[in-house]
C-alpha cells in the first residue's frame, strides 16, 4: 500500500474549534482511495524528523498554547522552511498560520517571532473578528468559521489564499483571507475547513501523492454530502 | 429615586410590555432598573435573611442547582431562584425585581442563582454572595467568551471582589485554580471523586480543553481521567497538585441509566447515596450540590433524600413516553457534554435509534465546529439508526460520514421525529440530542403528542 505520513503540529496545543475534524478528513479521503495514511504529531520538545513528510497540518490554539509552541516551533523552522521548499503540502489553521508568518505581536505586546513561510505580519487587536465566513479561491468557493483577534497583513509580494465574500478574513480593511506559498495554505477558517471544502482536501492529497508517487489524479468520491453541507454554511448569517 | 418608585416603575413598564407583546419580562425589569436606581439590586439582596449562593460553571448549571434548590426547601428554606429566567446579569436582577412587593420586601428567606460564567463578575460585584460553587470549565460557544484561560481570570476576579464561601471541582485544574483568588484558605472547600469504577471511558479519546498546569503551563499528568480533562492530575514541576477534598465520592456501587449508589464523605463521614441520574458528570453535579449543601448547614439525610429523587431540568436528561415507546431527550451544547451523553447512553448500545438535532443560532452558539471534538467514532461498531434534522443537521450527517457512520438526514424536524417513533419498536427506547433551540422545537413538537413536564429552562 502506498503510504502517506502527514505531520500533525502540536494537536495537544493547537487543536481548538474541531481543527483536528481536517485529520479526520485526510485520513478518510486517502483511505477511501487505497493509501495508507499515517499521522506523526510533533511534539514540544520531542525530536522529530521531517526528511519522509508527505504532509504537514496545524491548527489554532489559547494564547498560552501558541507561546508555548512558539519556541518550539523556531527551533523547527529550518526543518520546516526546507520541506516547505520541496513542495510538501501544508495547511495551517489560525495560530499556526500566524506563526508561519514572520512574527506575531500579542496583545500584551510581546512577540513571537514566525518561521517566515509566509511573508505575513499578525499584531492582536480588540476586535474580536468572529462568525461565517465566505471566500473566493483557486480551490473554490470556501466556507469556514473564523475566530480571532489577531490582524494579519501580507507582505508586497505574498499571494493570499482569497477574496473574502462574507466576514473579515486577514483583517478588517484588506477584504483578503489568508495566504499561499507554493504548496503551503495559511487560513483563518476552522469549521473545520476541510470536511465542507472537499476540494481543497483533494487538493492537499493530490501534491502529497504527486510529489512522492508520481500520481496525477485522485479517484473521484462522492461529495453531495460535503457540498450540501457547505451550501447550507454559505447561506448562514455572518 | 427611592426603591418605591423605581420599583413601581419599572413593574409597570415591564407589566406594558408584557401586554404590548414585547418579550417575556425576564431581563426587561432588570435593563429599566439599572437605569433608575443602580443599588437596587443590592438593596434588594438585603431582603434576603439567609444571603444569597451562585452556580456556575460551564455545564451541569441548571441541573446541579435544581437539586440544590430541592435540598433547600427540604431543608425548610423559602428559595428565590431564576429557574424559569436568564442566567445573565440582568435575567438576575429581574428575578429579584419581579419576587419583590412594592416596599421592596421579597418573601424568600435565600437566593440561590444559576450565572454564567462570564457574568458571574458583575453579580458578585453587586449582589454580594455568601457561597459560589464552581462545577468546571469546559470550552462552550467560546464565539461568547473568548478563550478559557481568559474566562477563568474573569471568573477568579469576580470571586476575588467577594468574602464569599468557596465550592471548587478538585478535579478540573482551571477550576481548582481559583482558589488562589479566595479571600483565605479558610473559604474554600474542594469536592472531588476519589473512586470509581474502571468504566469504558478512558477508551474515549476526549478533546483536552484544559489539561495544562495552570501555573507554568506545562502538561499535566494524570494518574485518572474521569471524562475530558476531569480527574486526578499533578504538575511534573511540582507546583500544582489537586487539592484533597473535603467532600468526596469514595466508591460508586451501581452506576445505571435508572440511579447511581454511591458513598458520599463529608469531611470524612461516610453517607450511602442514591441518585436518580445517570453518567459521571452528574455525579459532580450531585457532588458539587451536596457541597454546597452541607456547607449551609443541611444534615446528609435531607442530601441523600433530595438526590433520591430529583429528576433531572428540563431537556437535560428527559424521558418522555409516547404509548410504549420511550424518548430521552438528551440537551447537547460542546464537545465535553456531547462525549458524556455519547458515553452514557449510546456506547455499546447496539443497533439504538437515535437523533441529532443541530441548530446554529445565537442560543446554541453559532460555530457548529465543536461537533468534530467529539469522538463518534467510538460507536460506528454500534451500528446506531441515526437521523440528523436541525439548520445544521447536513453538517452532523457529514460528521457522522467521516466517524464511518450512515446518518439520514432529513431537513424537517417534525419529519425527523416522526421517522424516529416510526422506526422504533412498539416498547423501544430511542435518543434524541437536540441543541438548545432544537430542543424547544422538539418539546414543542412533542407536545402536540404526549404529555410532559414542567418547564425548568
Amino acid at each position: 500500500m502506498k503510504q502517506v505520513i502527514i505531520a500533525h503540529l502540536y494537536p495537544r496545543e493547537m487543536s481548538i474549534y474541531g481543527d483536528s475534524g481536517n485529520i479526520r478528513v485526510l485520513i478518510q479521503r486517502l483511505v477511501w482511495r487505497g493509501y495508507e495514511p499515517l499521522v506523526k504529531a510533533v511534539e514540544i520538545g520531542k525530536p522529530f524528523d521531517f526528511d519522509e513528510v508527505d504532509m504537514v497540518f496545524g491548527g489554532g490554539g489559547q494564547d498560552r498554547g501558541q507561546l508555548l509552541v512558539g519556541a518550539d516551533l523556531l527551533r523547527r523552522g529550518e526543518a520546516l522552511r526546507t520541506v516547505a521548499a520541496g513542495g510538501v503540502p501544508m495547511l495551517l489553521v489560525c495560530g499556526l498560520y500566524q506563526l508561519f508568518g514572520r512574527e506575531f505581536t500579542t496583545n500584551e505586546g510581546e512577540i513571537i517571532p514566525g518561521i517566515g513561510i509566509f511573508d505575513i505580519v499578525t499584531t492582536g487587536s480588540n476586535l474580536r473578528m468572529i462568525g461565517n465566513i465566505v471566500v473566493d479561491s483557486p480551490y473554490g468557493r470556501l466556507v469556514g468559521f473564523e475566530n480571532h483577534s489577531g490582524a494579519t497583513v501580507l507582505g508586497k509580494d505574498q499571494a493570499a489564499l482569497g477574496k473574502v465574500k462574507k466576514g473579515y478574513g486577514n483583517d478588517p480593511n484588506s477584504g483578503r483571507e489568508g495566504a499561499v506559498s507554493g504548496n503551503a495554505i495559511g487560513t483563518y477558517l476552522h469549521g473545520p475547513i476541510l470536511p465542507k471544502n472537499p476540494d481543497l482536501a483533494d487538493y492537499l492529497i493530490l501534491q502529497a501523492v504527486k510529489r512522492k508517487y508520481g500520481d496525477t489524479e485522485l479517484a473521484p468520491l462522492d461529495n453531495a454530502l460535503e457540498l450540501e453541507a457547505a451550501k447550507i454554511a454559505i447561506s448562514r448569517p455572518q | 429615586m427611592s426603591v418605591r418608585t423605581t420599583l413601581t416603575v419599572t413593574k409597570a413598564a415591564t407589566k406594558a410590555a408584557r401586554l404590548l407583546g414585547r418579550g417575556s419580562g425576564t431581563a426587561l425589569p432588570g435593563l429599566i432598573a439599572q437605569r433608575l436606581q443602580p443599588k437596587l439590586p443590592a438593596i434588594l439582596a438585603l431582603q434576603l435573611p439567609h444571603g444569597i449562593v451562585l452556580v456556575t460553571g460551564t455545564n451541569g448549571k441548571t441541573t446541579t442547582t435544581k437539586l440544590i434548590l430541592e435540598m433547600l426547601e427540604a431543608h425548610g428554606e423559602v428559595v428565590l431562584s431564576n429557574r424559569a429566567g436568564s442566567n445573565l446579569r440582568r435575567g438576575i436582577i429581574s428575578t429579584l425585581i419581579n419576587a419583590a412587593n412594592m416596599k421592596g420586601e421579597i418573601k424568600a428567606t435565600i437566593g440561590l442563582f444559576e450565572v454564567d460564567e462570564a457574568s458571574l463578575r458583575l453579580v458578585t460585584q453587586e449582589l454580594k454572595p455568601r457561597a459560589i460553587l464552581v462545577l468546571n470549565l469546559f470550552r462552550d460557544q467560546l464565539d461568547r467568551y473568548g478563550e478559557l484561560d481568559t474566562l477563568a481570570k474573569v471568573i477568579g476576579e469576580g470571586i476575588a471582589d467577594t468574602e464569599a464561601d468557596l465550592y471548587l471541582n478538585a478535579d478540573d485544574p482551571l477550576v481548582a485554580s481559583l482558589s488562589s483568588y479566595a479571600k483565605n484558605v479558610d473559604k474554600v472547600t474542594f469536592f472531588g471523586i476519589e473512586g470509581l469504577p474502571a468504566s469504558g471511558t478512558s477508551a474515549l479519546v476526549t478533546v483536552s480543553d484544559s489539561d495544562r498546569c495552570p501555573n507554568c503551563g506545562l502538561s499535566l499528568k494524570y494518574s485518572r481521567i474521569f471524562y475530558g480533562h476531569i480527574g486526578h492530575y499533578t504538575c511534573l514541576t511540582g507546583d500544582f497538585d489537586r487539592p484533597q477534598p473535603q467532600i468526596a465520592i469514595t466508591n460508586v456501587a451501581v452506576a445505571s441509566l435508572e440511579k447511581q449508589e454511591f458513598t458520599l464523605s463529608i469531611h470524612g463521614k461516610r453517607s450511602d447515596m442514591s441518585l436518580s441520574l445517570p453518567g459521571t458528570y452528574n455525579l459532580y453535579n450531585a457532588l458539587g450540590a451536596a457541597a454546597l449543601a452541607s456547607g449551609l448547614g443541611l444534615e446528609a439525610a435531607t442530601i441523600a433524600d433530595s438526590l433520591a429523587h430529583t429528576s433531572a431540568a428540563f431537556g437535560r436528561v428527559e424521558k418522555v413516553k409516547v404509548g410504549k415507546k420511550t424518548l430521552y431527550l438528551l440537551l447537547i451544547k460542546n464537545p465535553a457534554g456531547f462525549t458524556q451523553i455519547v458515553e452514557t447512553f449510546l456506547r455499546g448500545n447496539v443497533g439504538q435509534n437515535v437523533m441529532m438535532a443541530i441548530n446554529d443560532k445565537p442560543a446554541d452558539g453559532r460555530d457548529i465546529s465543536w461537533l468534530w471534538d467529539v469522538p463518534l467514532e467510538a460507536i460506528a461498531v454500534d451500528n446506531p439508526k441515526i437521523i440528523t434534522t436541525g439548520i445544521r443537521g447536513a453538517d452532523m450527517a457529514l460528521r457522522l460520514k467521516y466517524a464511518g457512520i450512515d446518518g439520514v438526514l432529513t431537513t424537517s424536524m417534525q419529519r425527523g421525529l416522526d421517522d424516529l417513533i416510526k422506526a422504533m419498536p412498539d416498547d423501544g427506547t430511542s435518543y434524541i440530542l437536540p441543541t438548545y433551540t432544537a430542543m424547544l422545537e422538539i418539546r414543542e413538537l412533542l407536545g402536540k403528542i404526549t404529555t410532559l413536564d414542567e418547564v425548568w429552562k
